[in-house]
């Protein structure tokens, strides 16, 4: 029998136990940004979703880079229907329409992406100040950020569009304006949740002073959140401003956007269907791989949402 | 004897499909409670003590896969069809839950709910079934129950509420009550009250008891048998006096040691079992607690041990459960 | 209850002011009935003084906006240019009962498929079904109201008839001569709003039954030995329901509040395509008009909500 080492009388001291890696007790962490690819990578359709997109964004730029045609070229050809010289046919003042198609696409993209950059930028600065430092501040920004939700805002937005949203820059302004809140209470929320919490304590006891705790020990908290919730936006984005220049509220041709080509062709879809499947169907495509490709990253960077496979 | 097993449990064992792999939450458990005996499972948290008794309710979510064999009031549990097994769920084996907060249906009242429980496995008229509600919420110590019986329960306190589901436990006097960690979530004043009113239905309907617990102190007096479970596995069982006396697993002295004693001196410092339960999905090879173990030897680290027997209806799981040192500490708690 | 129904009703119309003014200033900043007269070579300056004189744009907003209110309180809701001069609450209120007609069939059948699609989804998680409804939503949410209704136009205007030689639903206009042409020319908006709309709402019930169906008091009902029937539909529903409620609020207001896009390709006379028309028409009084009567809609039903929320959980009390 070996001997014994044991000290019945004394407390178990509280130090980890000797232990070698392989068959100790160890509780395996694999490192943040491992565990967030190794669950992105399981969702095969955001995966799918997101070579999808970047095959369509390269296009959008490839496409009229290579065509003969200038997006706002005028040839003799009218009204034509799909050939080989245009693939998409001609619209009614005989422009290409597979350049105006892929040169909708870039624009519709770019006042998409342009739109989740403000938008979270203004909702995160403004749900960081609101969570962080309470009070006045919070309660005035909170009554404003209601009063986003009681108004309606698409309405509203109709009814500015008129005058401000006839160019990309313009659109992109006012969906930020509009869709900046729910990325506000997002940020308010995690702010809020890790203000309180021990670490953060520990550095204001310490001296650190508000930007400083808010920049090092908060913001870096709300980064999966904002992803997730920006990424969404995007396809929020791309489907309102294509509905806004489909009502002609939004981006006038000449410069061509999704939307509206689809407002130009919906009086022929009769006689010309595709005039108007083709830039459609590209807004469903583009809003349905960033809503699988937000799914996605919803799963990988919350971790409150994990869930058991069967 | 045989008339007297209530409850026979043979190599149960429970996993996990997750999506970090397959968890084993228990792992080979055999037991068996006898008519009217209180069994006390004790353990810290990830033990698998929960999921032992979910897993013979069968009230586990659908990626668990349980194996082995158990044996209630002589039907085989896991080979019931779902509707056989809702007979027995509430009528032969009732469960008490941890946290009463979350457990009553915030949109129906408390009388609603036992009521409710009532005529599941009894054929009687609604207002016959409200009348129960009152004598069983006056059975568990609610005053004025005749009034609380209409109330909703965010309109009771913390160990109202649990004393609510003690009488949903008991409303169809049950064979068996399953009370999982049944004070944890309460205040410590009102801890010991809920457990005497457990203690007081228990012995009033005669009904044996599984009391699943991580805290030792609390099994002292009423256990009549301790059952501590580690890793998922049995580490000892036996006679509660045996169990406290003995000192024959280096576990259950850690769990006895973290037991707060009033009547110790105030040098002598609290311990809490040094070290993390261990994760399911790597279990240490060898004995799975060695990592913590103040004993451990080269041996624990590479074969697991049996269950040793150290004296009628007594085991423990450990190379050294028969030549550990003397052990006075668990003896004062016991006492 | 009563008590806490009062101050709720009272503490919207500091809300309800806040909000017409904001809207009001938006409006103002954004039309200038004088910029239809610009494109106009044959009009004077006589013209821009009767405008002037009719909105009186030569005075500051806020004090156009209290005027407005008194004349509005009044029921006074200014005329209508565009559509001869007729007064713009009447042809609100007209409009309205239009959209009311799309409106209500659509949210019934909306809600109803929300809650069936939910919870079978939630109660079949991760089932082929659960998929396919969750594919079916993705769908739904990525799918712009006008690709869709352009789409089913395209079906049943060319396709259908080329095909089958049928035409069997209105594709514009709402038809009230029998009760027949009014469900043909019903059907299509309808489907529209149901498609777009029900994506969100049974995304939301599926996550809300979810959730309950996870919860501590879920595995009571069952410890009791409730069959999963019983669980499901008495004590899963209810509880999954109660923050459904507010998303039936808004979407209601959203479908009354003029589904533009949808009355648009469908040509249909509601409040939407009367909105979009009198932007274009720079038609300052009933843009007014109509915007604030969508804004008033939604904010009364985001009040019904609340108060539809605390019916419905015993929780929340009011004293």
């Amino acid at each position: 029998m070996t001997e014994l080492k044991g000290r019945p009388d004394t407390p178990l001291e509280v130090e980890e136990a000797p232990m070698d890696e392989a068959e100790g007790l160890v509780i395996v962490s694999r490192s943040f940004g491992r565990q967030t690819w190794d669950r992105f990578r399981r969702h095969k359709l955001a995966i799918l979703a997101g070579v999808v997109l970047l095959i369509m964004t390269i296009s959008f730029w490839a496409a009229p880079a290579l065509s003969p045609y200038g997006f706002e070229e005028i040839t003799p050809d009218f009204n034509q229907g799909p050939s080989l010289e245009h693939p998409f046919g001609t619209d009614d003042i005989g422009r290409d329409l597979l350049v105006r198609t892929f040169k909708a696409g870039q624009f519709s993209l770019l006042i998409a992406l342009l739109v989740a950059v403000l938008t979270t930028v203004l909702g995160a600065v403004v749900g960081a100040v609101s969570g962080y430092f309470g009070g006045a501040i919070d309660s005035f920004l909170s009554q404003v950020i209601n009063l986003f939700l009681v108004v309606p805002s698409f309405i509203v937005l109709l009814v500015v569009a008129v005058k401000w949203g006839s160019n990309p820059t313009g659109i992109a302004v006012l969906l930020a304006l509009l869709l900046w809140t729910s990325i506000a209470r997002v940020v308010r929320g995690v702010v809020l949740q890790y203000k309180e919490q021990e670490f953060v304590l520990a550095a204001r006891a310490a001296g650190a002073g508000s930007l400083r705790i808010l920049w090092r020990h908060i913001i870096p908290n709300t980064f999966g959140p904002i992803i997730v919730n920006a990424t969404l936006l995007v396809g929020v984005a791309i489907i309102l401003e294509s509905t806004l220049s489909f009502l002609a509220l939004g981006v006038r041709p000449p410069t061509p956007t999704l939307g509206n080509l689809v407002d130009a062709a919906k009086g022929d879809i009769d006689s010309d269907p595709i005039r108007v499947l083709i830039p459609g169907g590209f807004v469903v495509l583009i809003a349905l791989c960033i809503n699988f490709l937000g799914d996605g990253l919803r799963d990988a960077l919350d971790p409150t949402t994990r869930r058991v496979r069967e | 004897m045989g008339e007297q097993r209530l409850l026979e449990v043979e190599n149960l064992s429970t996993s996990f499909t997750t999506e970090d792999g397959i968890v084993r939450a228990v792992s080979d458990v055999s037991f068996h409670v006898d008519r009217g005996e209180v069994l006390a499972v004790v353990g810290e948290s990830g033990s698998g003590k929960s999921v032992m008794a979910m897993s013979l309710m069968r009230l586990l979510p659908k990626n668990a896969f349980v194996t082995g064999w158990a044996s209630f009031e002589g039907r085989d549990l896991l080979s019931l069809s779902e509707a056989e097994m809702r007979k027995i769920r509430g009528r032969g084996m009732a469960m008490i839950f941890q946290d009463p907060m979350t457990a009553l249906n915030p949109v129906f009242t408390v009388g609603n709910q036992i009521a409710e429980a009532v005529r599941v496995h009894q054929s009687v008229s609604k207002p016959l079934a409200m009348k129960r509600a009152v004598e069983l919420l006056d059975l568990v110590g609610i005053p004025e129950p005749g009034q609380r019986v209409d109330s909703y329960p965010h309109e009771f306190s913390g160990g109202m509420r649990q004393r609510a589901v003690i009488a949903m436990a008991i409303s169809n006097d049950p064979q068996l009550l399953i009370a999982d960690e049944p004070t944890t979530a309460l205040d410590v004043t009102i801890q010991a009250q809920v457990l005497e009113v457990i203690i007081t239905v228990q012995r009033a309907t005669g009904a044996a008891m599984l009391l699943i617990t991580h805290d030792l102190g609390l099994v002292a007096g009423v256990a009549d048998r301790v059952q501590v479970m580690y890793g998922g596995r049995v580490f000892e069982s036996g006679d509660t006096r045996d169990v406290y006396y003995g000192g024959n697993n280096p576990y259950t002295r850690a769990l006895m040691r973290s037991v707060p004693r009033l009547d110790e001196r105030t040098s002598d410092r609290l311990s809490s079992v040094p070290g993390t339960p261990p994760s399911l999905i790597r279990l240490p090879r060898g004995c799975v607690f060695w990592p913590r173990c103040e004993f451990s030897e080269q041996v624990c680290r590479t074969t697991e041990p049996e269950l040793i027997q150290c004296g009628t209806d007594h085991v423990s799981r450990c190379h050294f459960a028969t030549t550990l040192p003397e052990f006075e500490y668990g003896a004062r708690l016991g006492a | 209850m009563l008590g806490y129904t009062v101050r709720r009703v009272l503490t919207t119309i500091p809300l309800l002011l806040i909000a017409t003014f904001l809207i009001f200033v938006l409006v103002s900043v954004s039309n200038d009935p004088r910029s239809r007269l610009a494109a106009c070579g044959t009009c004077d300056e006589s013209a821009f003084q009767r405008l002037e004189e009719l909105y009186e744009l030569d005075k500051p907003i806020p004090v156009r906006y209290f005027g407005w209110l008194s004349d509005v309180v009044a029921g006074d809701w200014g005329v209508a240019l565009s559509i001869n001069s007729i007064p713009v609450k009447d042809v609100v209120l007209e409009r309205a009962k239009n959209t009311a007609i799309m409106a209500i069939p659509a949210f019934f059948l909306i809600a109803g498929l929300a809650v069936v699609l939910g919870v079978y989804s939630a109660v079949r998680q991760y089932s082929t079904s659960d998929y396919v409804i969750t594919g079916f939503s993705f769908l739904g949410i990525s799918m712009p109201t006008f690709f869709f209704a352009l789409l089913l136009q395209a079906i049943f205007v060319v396709w259908w008839q080329e095909w089958f030689d049928l035409k069997p639903f209105y594709v514009s206009g709402l038809h009230t001569e029998s009760f027949g042409d009014l469900v043909s020319s019903l059907t299509l908006p309808v489907v529209t709003l149901t498609l777009v709309v029900v994506a969100g709402e049974s995304r939301f019930m599926r996550a809300s039954m979810l959730e309950v169906i996870n919860s501590d008091y879920i595995r009571t009902a069952k410890a009791k030995g409730l069959s999963q029937r019983t669980v499901i539909f008495r004590h899963a529903l209810r509880n999954s329901l109660i923050p459904l409620v507010t998303i039936w609020a808004l979407d209601f207001a959203f479908l009354m509040g003029g589904s533009v896009i949808t009355e648009t390709v469908f040509a249909w006379p509601g409040l939407g395509v009367l909105l979009v028309n009198s932007i274009f028409a720079q038609d300052l009084d009933l843009v007014m008009g109509v915007t604030m009567f969508i804004a008033v809609i939604v904010i009364v039903f985001n009040l019904i909500a609340d108060l539809l929320y605390g019916v419905l959980d015993p929780r929340i009390r009011y004293d």
